[in-house]
């Protein structure tokens, strides 16, 4: 009888050990993204920045499906290093309100989250992937049309497709509706943003809310129309970082610095079509990008 | 009869909307031993639990050792009376040993003081030293038996309650066991409160029998008594028991 | 084998995730004792109890995981971190197979053998800790060990709320449509799985009192 009770403690004392030896292993690090093509090209840069210029063991673990998620994985320590967005971060981490430019975001972000998270944001990369209100480049020609308000006036006769987070956000659709007083002609259909743009071509929508860094403006002639009533926040893209990470390894903060202003909004969308629409291998074309802007030792 | 070791003062006990026990008085002299006799359904077993508080009168007292059974803390009373019953109770998960020597082992003995005991007490019930290391399922009905009796005496207790505990053996073990516990209780003469359904049994081991028939005290009798008794009840049981009786009440150890 | 290579490839990544799941599956059915067993003695030794309990213990398990998962994200404290969210549902649905296994094996002790202790003047804990719990406690760990094997399973959705875990190799999988990736997930997940229930089973068996 006393044989089988030790045996009990025994197995339930197993996983708890199992756990103690798990992440307390201090070589490595792991990088996530989440799961849309840009997030994983700037995840990849970061980890093969920290590979090239530092000692460290790099894992990645991209594909994480939403911010909710790498937030959760960055307070549980299961990543330490991720890229996001300033205006995400406000509005959907803090839950704040969006005001600002694109510093008092940065700076606001950076303080909210060392104090609250123990986290911390390395310098930005240098391209905004705020939203794009895309319409085809024909019918902004041939209708005049360079801002939101003033394609307004249109909006009914025009069917609109968006992303499923977009819609579901605070600082989503609904604000940008009113903002612009905007009424379509049915509901907006949800779609994959990476299906978006190709309906935009095929004419199956007429205004979709894509991404200003996406690959597909340039190649198929979209038409960003400008958010004259600065309705969305900055969204600068920066590396999400675990203030202790830094503090342990001040390599990681010098290797990430190097990356800092780096890419341009034009840059941000030939990669992303290099990866889209010409389906190149992610890896491939950032170690191409880090060579080509002598980012590499 | 000097402080009677047990005493029932005017005990009833209702459940629910039966009537199991009434207007019950009796008193156990100290080193007797008394018999239950009844059938099923006559309260004999609840009785035997009152005395050691598994069951609580409705009115009325129950003492033992003169005091009121109620006053002193449950398992402290529970500690000083031995308890066997039918199929003995052993715990299956405990070996002899470790069955046996349970209430000395939560009394605090000392562990050569628990040794030395279950070799006295498997001495005392016939049964081999070996035996202390098996388990209740590898032995046979009249070694369980023997191991209960051995149980409830292991602290030593004044008062020895036995619910009907040969009554689940084969005749031959049955008559072993209670020709083995005359034995013992001349050598012990302990305080035996016995219930039974079986009047040769009764006649056999009894110092005096205790008729109950539907929660009421019938009669009590010593055994030569009974046989020869005239009243209703103790007449029908013996012409319900048929011949050989006389034999068997004059307790002989053929 | 294409699953194999890359499991072997992603090692470290493998170990991680089944690490996560452990610690999932493990602290859950740990509290989930911890809450069960003890209800479990409640209701065996107060009747009037039993229903409301095994009845709301019931319907937790009716409510689906994700769903559940959902339900609780909004909850201030809980919501702030999805493991602690996670292991919390993971605790409710592991709880009914334990209370219910309990309040049986409790049940099924002879009462004969209960009455006889508490006749040697066994206090009511001593009864429980040295007469009913060991000769409940094979029905007791079968009831863990559905209770451990559920987990597994159900843990494998929690990392659709961010908790990570092997779910997270076959959500992954899904997204990239790429088989080798959910099978990795899937197949450790598959084999923890039969991990508790023998390892269970064996303490189970060995619990036994003939």
């Amino acid at each position: 009888m006393t044989r089988s009770r030790s045996k009990i403690w025994l197995v339930l004392l197993f996983p708890v050990a199992l756990l103690s030896c798990s992440s307390s292993n201090s070589n490595r690090i792991v990088v996530g993204s989440k799961n849309f093509t840009e997030s994983f090209i700037l995840g990849e840069l970061i980890a093969q920045q920290i590979e090239s210029h530092t000692n460290l063991k790099v894992e990645r673990r991209f594909y994480l499906a939403g911010t909710y998620i790498c937030q959760q994985a960055m307070l549980a320590g299961r990543i330490d290093i991720y890229p996001e967005y300033t205006g995400t971060a406000l509005t959907a981490v803090l839950k704040q309100k969006a005001s600002g430019d694109e510093s008092d975001v940065y700076q606001r972000v950076k303080r909210e989250y060392e104090q609250r998270f123990a986290l911390t944001l390395g310098p930005a990369f240098g391209f905004n992937d705020t939203f794009a209100m895309e319409i085809r480049g024909e019918d902004a020609r041939r209708l005049h049309l360079k801002t939101l308000s003033e394609a307004a006036p249109f909006a009914p006769h025009w069917r609109a497709g968006f992303g499923y987070e977009f819609m579901e956000r605070a600082d989503g659709y609904r604000g940008l509706a009113q903002t612009y007083g905007l009424h379509f002609r049915e509901e907006p259909r949800i779609m994959d943003l990476g299906l978006l743009a190709r309906a935009l071509q095929d004419r199956q929508i007429d205004f979709a809310g894509g991404n200003a860094t996406d690959g597909l403006i340039p190649a198929l002639d979209l038409f960003v129309l400008e958010d004259d009533r600065h309705y969305f926040p900055p969204y600068a893209a920066v590396p999400v970082v675990r203030e202790q990470l830094f503090e342990q390894h001040p390599e990681i903060r010098s290797a990430i610095a190097g990356l800092a202003d780096k890419i341009s909004n034009a840059e941000m969308q030939r990669l992303n079509y290099a990866v889209d629409g010409q389906h190149r291998d992610t890896q491939e074309v950032v170690r191409e990008f880090l060579k080509a802007n002598h980012l590499v030792q | 009869m000097a402080t009677p070791a047990i005493e029932f003062r005017d005990v009833s006990l209702r459940v629910e909307n039966t009537q199991v026990l009434s207007g019950f008085n009796l008193q156990v002299a100290r080193g007797e031993t008394l018999v239950l006799l009844g059938r099923s359904g006559s309260g004999k077993t609840t009785t035997l639990k009152l005395v050691n508080r598994l069951v609580a009168p409705t009115s009325g007292e129950i003492r033992v050792n003169g005091e009121p059974n109620n006053g002193v803390e449950v398992t402290r009373l529970r500690r000083g009376i031995g308890y066997v019953i039918q199929d003995s109770g052993l715990f299956p998960h405990f070996t002899v040993e470790k069955n046996i020597g349970l209430v000395p082992k939560i009394e605090g003995w000392p562990r050569d003081r628990i040794q030395a005991r279950i070799q006295e007490l498997l001495q005392l019930v016939g049964l081999p030293a070996e035996i202390s290391t098996r388990y209740p399922h590898q032995l046979s009905g009249g070694q369980r038996q023997r191991v209960g009796v051995a149980r409830a005496l292991a602290a030593d207790p004044e008062i020895l309650l036995m619910d009907e505990p040969f009554g689940a053996l084969d005749p031959l073990t049955r008559d072993e066991l209670q020709r083995e516990f005359l034995l013992l209780q001349q050598r012990l003469h302990k305080t035996v409160v016995f219930v039974t359904h079986d009047l040769r049994e009764a006649l056999r081991i009894g110092s005096r029998i205790a008729l109950m028939e539907a929660g009421k005290l019938v009669t009590v009798l010593a055994p030569e008594e009974f046989v020869k008794s005239s009243d209703p009840w103790p007449a029908a049981y013996v012409r319900a028991f048929g011949d050989g009786l006389d034999a068997a009440a004059s307790r002989g150890v053929s | 084998m294409n699953v194999v290579r890359f499991m072997v490839q992603n090692h470290a990544q493998v170990v991680d995730l089944t690490l996560e799941h452990l610690w999932l599956v493990g602290l859950s059915t740990v509290f989930a004792m911890l809450i069960g067993i003890p209800l479990g003695i409640v209701i065996a030794h107060r009747p009037r109890l039993n229903k409301p309990v095994l009845a709301g213990a019931n319907i937790i398990q009716t409510i689906p995981s994700l769903a559940l998962f959902g339900f609780l994200l909004p909850v201030p404290w809980l919501g702030a971190r999805s493991d602690r969210l996670a292991i919390l549902a993971l605790t409710l649905y592991a709880l009914l197979p334990i209370i219910r296994n309990t309040y049986t094996g409790i049940c099924g002790v002879d009462p004969a053998v209960v009455e006889a202790g508490r006749g040697m003047g066994l206090t009511e804990s001593q009864l429980l800790f040295q007469v009913e719990l060991p000769l409940a406690a094979s029905v007791i760990l079968a009831g863990v060990r559905v209770a451990a094997v559920i987990s597994v399973g159900v843990a494998t959705i929690a990392a659709a709320i961010g908790a990570g875990g092997l779910g997270e190799f076959i959500f992954r999988g899904l997204a990239m449509v790429d088989n080798r990736v959910i099978l990795a997930g899937a197949i450790p997940a598959a084999m923890l799985a039969l991990l508790a229930d023998v390892g269970v089973g064996w303490l189970e068996k060995h619990s036994r009192t003939r």
